[in-house]
């Protein structure tokens, strides 16, 4: 049967970029549409043709998830957010003259490279028109993220009495990070 | 009706199809195209992803069933979603009413 073929055809480019649940639901409203078409009298391949043109090619259903999903959401928000609580620890790094501080250049190298992988994840998954690929990499950078927050309130914690005042500023906008980052990755990773 | 022109406006939609009970993604279209004379031309599939946002906003809610052996997706109002749909039929009103006054020259009512 030609119409159920396209559908399946359907199902099968849509499934190669979209979560199972989200393929499902959408099998079912192309299934729906078709059974409508079929209903007013066209044969099956004008009914399955006809669904499709009114469901839209699955580039276009795919690349419309991709631009609502949680992933590209969380990542614009942390690049957003992400300039303000690196200020915070900036100005707690100035404020303890942190130039002055024994830390081997590798480790200043190794933060550095850290921060600005965590940067191009978040960048990939805000703008990668591509879901599956989005997800892993909204998902991999807020863990790495979250990482980071921790390292660095587990590290004003040790050094407490001597973390500058910038620290109360600081800590909180990790700590809400921590936060939002975790919620952000059961969004994500939902299937 | 293209999508172009409904940018804003597809929440509201939405949330306004779901008013008078739960309904799926294709009756989700269905009620919209019934509602505008089917002047509202919109991809079905595009409105998923927007239900989805929807979802994860917590305007509406969604729960899984079987149907004709395929699992089905049924989305309904949740409270926030019903508060929300009031704030933007009222916002509409208004920039409804606003517009006209400029376009056509019939008075503008106070804002409430």
């Amino acid at each position: 049967m030609p119409g159920p073929g396209l559908i399946e055809d359907y199902r099968a480019a849509v499934s190669a970029q979209l979560p199972a649940s989200i393929v499902d639901e959408l099998a079912d409203g192309l299934a729906e549409t078709y059974r409508s078409y079929l209903d007013q009298g066209l044969g099956p391949d004008a009914a399955a043709r006809a669904a499709i043109a009114e469901f839209g090619e699955p580039a276009l259903v795919v690349a419309a998830f991709t631009r609502a999903s949680p992933a590209r959401r969380a990542a614009r928000r942390l690049l957003m957010t992400g300039p303000v609580v690196g200020a915070c620890w900036g100005a707690v790094l100035i404020a303890g003259r942190a130039w002055t501080w024994p830390v081997p250049i590798a480790a200043r190298v190794l933060l550095g490279m850290i921060l600005a992988g965590a940067v191009v994840l978040l960048a990939t998954a805000a703008l990668l028109p591509r879901y599956r690929p989005a997800r892993h990499a909204a998902t991999a950078a807020c863990a790495w993220l979250a990482a980071v927050d921790v390292a660095a309130v587990a590290a004003v914690a040790v050094l407490a009495p001597h973390v500058p005042w910038p620290g109360l500023f600081a800590v909180p906008a990790s700590a809400s990070r921590v936060a939002f980052t975790t919620r952000a990755m059961r969004s994500v990773l939902r299937p | 009706m293209r999508a172009e022109e409904l940018k804003g406006h597809l929440d509201a939609l939405l949330l306004a199809a779901l008013e008078d009970g739960p309904r799926h993604g294709y009756a989700v279209m269905e009620a919209l195209r019934q509602a505008t004379d089917g002047r509202l031309d919109l991809p079905t599939g595009t409105i998923y992803p927007a239900l989805h946002r929807l979802a994860d906003a917590g305007l509406i809610s969604g729960s899984w069933s079987v149907v004709a052996g395929r699992r089905r997706r049924v989305y309904q109002l949740t409270g926030a979603g019903r508060r929300a749909l009031a704030g933007k039929r009222a916002d509409w009103r208004d920039f409804a009413a606003m517009i006209s006054a400029a376009l056509e020259g019939s008075p503008c009512p106070d804002p409430a």
